[in-house]
């Protein structure tokens, strides 16, 4: 056989450069390519100027197949050679110069054409791919290729698959495609001699209540001596003259809680109300507890409770905002962080953490104004949580307590400011008392900062901070948070605040690499980061949130998917080709938030 | 071969000396380097199938009809770095996907490697199957061809090679 293969280095990025080795082949791809390049002008100018469809002009003919073979490159053909064998790979060059011989990358044999007689499929035995085959134009039969983009629109149809595919799916993880159809599911129904589930909610009835008693069991089975005490866990139920009564009451309670009326899906499935009638809800709605947004109507409590939680507020504290002196303006990355305890020297210009001391009704008031996710979940907030945010899973935790706080805590609050856009209103008035109340405060760049920060500080909780992360609960506001529902609420901020407009000149910050940071004010700039910010230093200290009272200033850092590319032994890694490989690699890296320093004031609670 | 033949646009029948029969239409023939460029299936749009055919290896054709030229010139476009990018990606998945495929075996192992891979950690040795790095699988790739690795895990690939070779089977039977 005349086959040639040749096992080329690993080249770089550009097939069509020089391989070494093979220089000829190098300077006639070359050529090719600029026959290919050229051949644009000219087939347009040639079509146009097509007489009749004869081929008598040779230089017409020829660019036609030049295109058409330039069509093939990196598309998977058919190549079928005189011996009758096929070998399937991707098409890399061809001579163009000379005779049209190919070249193909990774190709294998699918038929092997000198054997005699044909093997049955099942039997075929594979071979190894080889990297690069060239197949002489004498060998050359027929090249075979599908769904070839042959003109301007297949070409443009393309890219977003090539890009769809790099992206590595679940499924192509799993190699599913070998999986076999999917099979019909059916519910499960449990067999007629299963045993009844034992009840699972009445733990603490007595034994008499149910016919199972694992103490006993595990006594039996496996000799273990139980050393339960319910009330260990529990209130201890004084059972004194006074029970019968006190039973009769709690039932009347309890029956009149779970006769409510509710509109809540459910808190009615739990109750055996049935709500579904009228909608079609599918399963996710039933049993997710994903917060949608105040649209959909999940809940019935939410106008309730913001009205509620006002009410508290201004109860608490009146109107006046002027209390904000401490704050910092707070401008935070859009999801979750829990209130840093640190006071806000204004270092706190950050984007990321800008936390706000401030008394919290203000916070109290953006709380309840920001249904949408928060994470610090402070104990005190289970108060309030029970009755009224039961169904908005993570916004109860933005809601703090009227009762708590006293003014002079320093409550941080972290805002996240999202591109100026959404929170405008809100921020309006948190902006605007922040920066009438403190003149030392770090300048108003701070506030100009944008947090850009997409994945962020997920869990910004402090460990002693929690308790007092109250107040801000979160304002993670991921940009998909029902950020709009703060435009319908009436706006209790306060109305002397300067308004808050977005500077984009705003200096950005670029971390030094000393680790002590200075303790003047940042008026060098937000630390707003891009994670595309490739000037930036890479720096991966990790970095630890829990803020005491004494905690050292500490680098920022950032996730930065935009590294330079590493090199891996197993993966081959094309320099200008899609990095995804490496965001695979990068993607075990830690997130790491910068964490300003901010000063302890000392809440005590 | 006549000129007026291989005009752009015509429609033939051909049979290759190899054995096969197809139709297509004319895209472009070259004379130089015999290289016949015919466009199968009759959808002019963006994406069709290509076939190169050296005219020496006609054995016969006929032409059915003559038509316009499939191609046109004005749409034609080509873009290299996108083209040099689709080929790199793939041949790096075809470099993933070579990782995944046995050299010198059978369809079938092939089969039964790729049913193992679906849930367990599995890679080629020459023509071994290896699961965990510990229990190996040598041809026939029987349930008792299964050697190695803790008893646990050797009743488990057993266990999951017997019920891919079944699945297999009446996969077989039904199709």
């Amino acid at each position: 056989m005349n086959m040639q293969q040749v096992v080329f280095p690993k080249s770089s990025a550009n097939g069509f450069g020089r391989q070494r080795g093979d220089r000829e082949v190098g300077a006639r791809l070359e050529n090719k390519m600029q026959l290919g390049k050229s051949n644009q002008g000219r087939i347009q100018t040639t079509g146009a100027l097509a007489v009749g469809k004869t081929v008598g002009n040779e230089s017409f003919s020829r660019d036609r197949l030049v295109y058409l073979t330039t069509c093939l490159i990196g598309h998977p053909v058919e190549v079928h050679v005189k011996s009758g064998s096929i070998y399937t790979g991707i098409f890399h060059a061809t001579d163009a110069e000379n005779d049209f011989g190919i070249i193909l990358k990774m190709a294998r044999l699918i038929k092997d054409g000198t054997l005699c007689g044909y093997k049955a499929t099942t039997e075929f035995v594979s071979k190894a791919p080889s990297k690069i085959l060239i197949i002489p134009d004498k060998e050359l039969v027929q090249i075979i290729a599908k769904d070839v983009a042959v003109t301007r629109d297949g070409f443009a149809s393309e890219p977003q698959n090539e890009k769809h595919q790099e992206i590595l799916i679940d499924s192509a993880i799993s190699q599913s495609r070998h999986v076999e159809v999917e099979r019909e599911l059916e519910p499960w129904v449990p067999d007629e001699d299963d045993l009844q589930c034992p009840e699972l909610e009445n733990i603490f009835d007595g034994p008499w209540n149910r016919n199972w008693d694992q103490f006993e069991t595990n006594q039996k089975l496996f000799g273990v001596k139980s050393t339960f005490n319910e009330e260990l866990y529990t209130t201890k139920l004084e059972r004194g003259p006074q029970t019968r009564e006190l039973e009769k009451e709690a039932m009347r309670i309890a029956r009149e809680i779970e006769g409510e009326d509710t509109q809540d899906l459910h808190l009615a499935e739990e109750r055996g109300v049935d709500l579904h009638d009228d909608f079609d809800i599918d399963e996710e709605m039933r049993y997710s507890s994903v917060y949608r947004g105040r649209g959909v109507d999940d809940s019935g409590y939410e106008e309730d409770e913001d009205i509620l939680l006002d009410s508290h507020n201004i109860e608490t504290f009146g109107d006046s905002y002027d209390s904000l002196s401490r704050s910092t303006d707070g401008v935070r990355m859009p999801s979750s962080s829990s209130l840093v305890d640190d006071a806000p020297s204004s270092q706190a210009a950050i984007s990321e953490d800008l936390n706000c001391s401030r008394p919290n009704d203000q916070a109290r008031q953006l709380a309840s104004e920001l249904p949408s996710k928060s994470f610090s979940v402070s104990d005190s907030e289970s108060r309030i949580r029970d009755k009224l945010l039961g169904e908005h899973g993570g916004s109860s935790d933005g809601n703090e307590f009227p009762e708590k706080q006293s003014p002079s805590e320093d409550l941080q609050l972290s805002k996240s400011v999202d591109s100026g856009s959404l929170l405008n209103d809100k921020i309006d008035g948190s902006d605007k008392a922040r920066r009438s109340a403190n003149p030392t405060n770090s300048p108003s760049n701070a506030l100009s900062k944008v947090s850009e920060k997409p994945n962020s500080s997920g869990k910004l909780s402090e460990g002693p901070a929690s308790s007092k992360a109250t107040a801000s609960g979160g304002f993670g506001l991921s940009p998909s948070s029902s950020m709009g529902s703060l435009s319908s609420e009436k706006s209790t901020l306060n109305p002397h605040a300067k308004e808050f407009k977005l500077n984009p000149n705003a200096k950005s910050f670029t971390p030094s690499q000393t680790p002590v940071r200075p303790l003047s004010p940042v008026s060098d700039g937000s630390f707003y980061y891009q994670t595309q910010m490739s000037p930036l230093p890479h720096m991966h200290m990790p970095v630890s949130f829990g803020i005491g009272p004494s905690f050292p200033g500490h680098q920022p850092v950032i996730f930065n998917p935009q590294v330079a590319p590493i090199q891996s032994p197993q993966a081959y890694f094309h320099p200008n080709g899609p990095q995804y490989g490496q965001q695979m690699v990068l993607g075990q890296r830690q997130v790491v938030y910068y964490q300003p320093e901010m000063q302890y004031k000392g809440r005590d609670y | 071969m006549e000129g007026e033949e291989f005009a752009v646009g015509c429609f033939l029948s051909i049979k290759t000396t190899l054995g096969d029969e197809f139709e297509g239409q004319i895209i472009s023939f070259d004379r130089l380097s015999n290289i016949l460029v015919l466009q199968e299936g009759l959808e002019s749009g963006p994406r069709r199938n290509i076939r190169l055919l050296k005219a020496n290896h006609i054995k016969e054709f006929s032409l059915l009809r003559q038509d316009e030229d499939p191609l046109d010139v004005k749409k034609c476009f080509l873009d290299l770095t996108s083209l040099q990018a689709r080929e790199d990606s793939a041949i790096r998945q075809a470099e993933a996907d070579s990782e995944r495929l046995g050299v010198g075996v059978t369809s079938e192992a092939q089969t039964l490697f790729d049913a193992l891979s679906k849930t367990l950690p599995v890679r080629w040795d020459k023509t071994v199957i290896v699961v965990m790095n510990e229990v190996r699988v040598s041809s026939p790739y029987l349930p008792e061809s299964v050697s190695g690795g803790t008893p646990a895990a050797n009743e488990r690939v057993r266990k999951v090679l017997e019920f891919e070779r079944k699945r297999m089977q009446t996969r077989g039977t039904s199709q």
